[in-house]
């Protein structure tokens, strides 16, 4: 008896102790924006900031454009996030709701099997079609892009398939509401859980890619918040200070919606795996 | 003749119909072709031109490739790839599949903060990681030295060297290595847990019934039925390991040297720093299609055995 409520207690503490080592990483970049740059790194390391320093945010918003990159943050991850959502559902539900359309299933296979190209092989291609569009150093490159999400418009059609029942269609229709409207009022709302874990996918990869930002974003007004922070690092004598209060503003966001809504972020980020 | 036109109105007027299908369809399908069709045959033509985005492309015939073949660089990155993959799927799957069998266990408390905590790397962006990562690496002011330090301090032979985490060459993968282990156990782990839930408890009160010991339970019940969620995180990380960025492009970029270029970084290197496009493209369709058959072979052990 004795010895099970011990082996219960060790467990609990290893299991805090690893937690606790995953979420570190996180605690050392909010500490870190509260402290002089001779404060990260002095020895013995400061594990509480003393004194606590909050110059690092009023330096970034005074030095760099990031109330700004902020905001292209926003309007680009919300833009993308919106049109991958519109065209992913809207393609999803004529998939699972019109299987008499010719050439249907022909399509869908066409789709997944466009899933399997790797973003690698149409990289440069891409770049060079924003080129000649003139979407250069503009939102639209970073919105298009990859909006037309072959996982998505299976995920959506999986979903819609199973849950949206074909009565339901039929009766809207017979009460005189538009095709549009159906898929609109009708399935839109029944497809939330299945909007809401794809949104959040297609969300986070948006706000935190950097890859994409640094190729086709070239003016300091249209930086996004990683790219950002990813300049101001590698500037001649970092100011690892502001980094940390930019960085730390960053990730906030993500980590507060994160803490709310964790199990849909889970399941979000492991959609994917239905395929397996 | 006349039965064919008469077909061919028929198929028409099917279209017609279904009118509303294609036009849902076609939004997606527009910018589909654009950003994904368009670019893969693109792609495919510029591997055989030499292409540097201003001047004319030049048909070079499949030169490209021999290049490629040539280039001790991509042997290298290939390499690093493939050792940095090494280093960090086995105890990244090892962590993931005991975390998922805490989380399955459904006498513990505490699961929703350890699931919490070990998923939290998944969500956030890798460039603030990185930094992060970077400060603690540090070799004489970072953190992980300054615990190793003292640690190491209590034994005899006293405190040992700073490691050069991400000053040399050695350590290098290591480094990356670790972050990703610290990245990517969550999402793992996270598919493990649905993996083991799958599993009905059934077959592990037959077996306790048949007095199967603990052992005998994990080898014959839990992992063969784990197969196809195992074979998807395999897949999962190859993907992610070949064409991985962020984490070399900001924390060490690719060095020192080239200790550190994966594969995702040497092709980025070629395309946007060299603008050798054509070399470039030949190098992502070959390396795409290695790993799409290394896939088709990783599949083949996806079905459950039923031994």
């Amino acid at each position: 008896m004795c010895g099970k409520v011990l082996k219960q207690g060790l467990m609990y503490a290893v299991m805090l102790a690893v937690a606790a080592l995953f979420v570190f990483p996180f605690y050392w970049l909010l500490i870190s924006a509260f402290k002089t740059k001779a404060q990260i790194f002095v020895l013995p390391p400061q594990f509480f900031p003393d004194p606590v320093v909050v110059q690092n945010f009023a330096d970034v918003f005074r030095a760099t454009p990031i109330a700004r990159a902020f905001v292209n943050s926003c309007v680009i991850a919300g833009g993308h996030t919106l049109l991958a959502l519109f065209l992913c559902s809207m393609g999803g539900y004529a998939f699972a709701k019109f299987p008499g359309a010719p050439g249907r299933d022909k399509l869908f296979a066409f789709v997944l099997g466009t899933m399997m190209i790797p973003a690698a092989v149409t990289l440069i291609p891409v770049f060079i079609v924003l080129t000649r569009l003139h979407l250069v150093n503009t939102y639209w490159a970073m919105i298009l892009p990859g909006a037309a999400n072959a996982f998505g418009i299976f995920w959506m059609r999986q979903y819609i398939a199973a849950n949206v029942h074909d009565d339901l269609l039929a009766a809207a229709r017979i009460d005189g509401c538009s095709e549009f409207g159906i898929y609109w009022r009708v399935a839109l709302p029944i497809a939330r859980p299945a909007l809401a874990a794809l949104g959040i996918l297609v969300l986070i990869s948006s706000w935190n890619n950097l890859m994409w930002a640094f190729i086709v974003l070239r003016e300091k007004s249209m930086y996004t918040m990683p790219l950002l922070i990813y300049l101001l690092h590698g500037e001649l004598r970092t100011p690892y200070g502001m980094v940390m209060a930019g960085g730390l503003l960053v990730t906030l966001p993500l980590i507060a919606a994160f803490l709310v809504f964790q199990r849909s972020f889970i399941q979000g980020i492991t959609v994917g795996a239905l395929k397996a | 003749m006349a039965g064919a036109a008469q077909h061919r109105g028929a198929f028409w007027s099917e279209v017609w119909r279904y009118r509303h299908f294609y036009l849902f369809i076609s939004p997606f399908f527009l910018l589909f072709a654009v950003f994904g069709l368009y670019p893969l045959g693109f792609s495919l033509y510029l591997s055989f031109m030499k292409w540097d985005g201003l001047t004319a492309p030049v048909s070079v015939g499949l030169e490209n490739f021999v290049m490629l073949f040539s280039d001790e660089m991509f042997y290298t990155a290939l390499w690093n790839t493939l050792v940095i993959g090494l280093m960090y799927v086995p105890p990244m799957f090892l962590l993931a599949f005991i975390f998922a069998g805490i989380l399955n266990s459904k006498r513990l408390h505490l699961r929703g903060l350890f699931r919490v905590g070990v998923f939290m790397p998944c969500i956030t962006p890798m460039v603030v990681v990185a930094i992060v990562f970077t400060l603690l690496y540090s070799a004489e002011s970072g953190l992980f030295n300054y615990v190793l330090r003292a640690v190491t301090r209590l034994f005899p032979g006293g405190p040992m060297a700073p490691i050069p985490w991400l000053e040399s060459e050695a350590w290098s993968k290591v480094s990356v290595a670790l972050l990703l282990v610290w990245r990517w156990t969550g999402y793992n782990m996270v598919l493990m847990l649905a993996g083991l839930q799958g599993i009905s408890d059934d077959y592990y009160e037959a077996a306790i019934i048949d007095g199967a010991t603990r052992w005998q339970r994990m080898r014959h019940i839990t992992l063969p039925l784990m197969r196809p969620t195992l074979v998807f995180c395999g897949l999962m990380s190859l993907i992610g390991t070949v064409y991985m960025f962020d984490e070399v492009f900001v924390m060490t970029q690719g060095g020192p040297g080239t200790s550190s270029t994966n594969f995702g970084l040497y092709l980025f290197n070629l395309a946007f720093m060299d603008f050798r496009f054509g070399l470039a493209s030949s190098a992502a369709y070959t390396v795409s299609i290695a790993v799409f058959v290394v896939s088709l072979v990783i599949l083949k052990w996806r079905r459950p055995a039923t031994d």
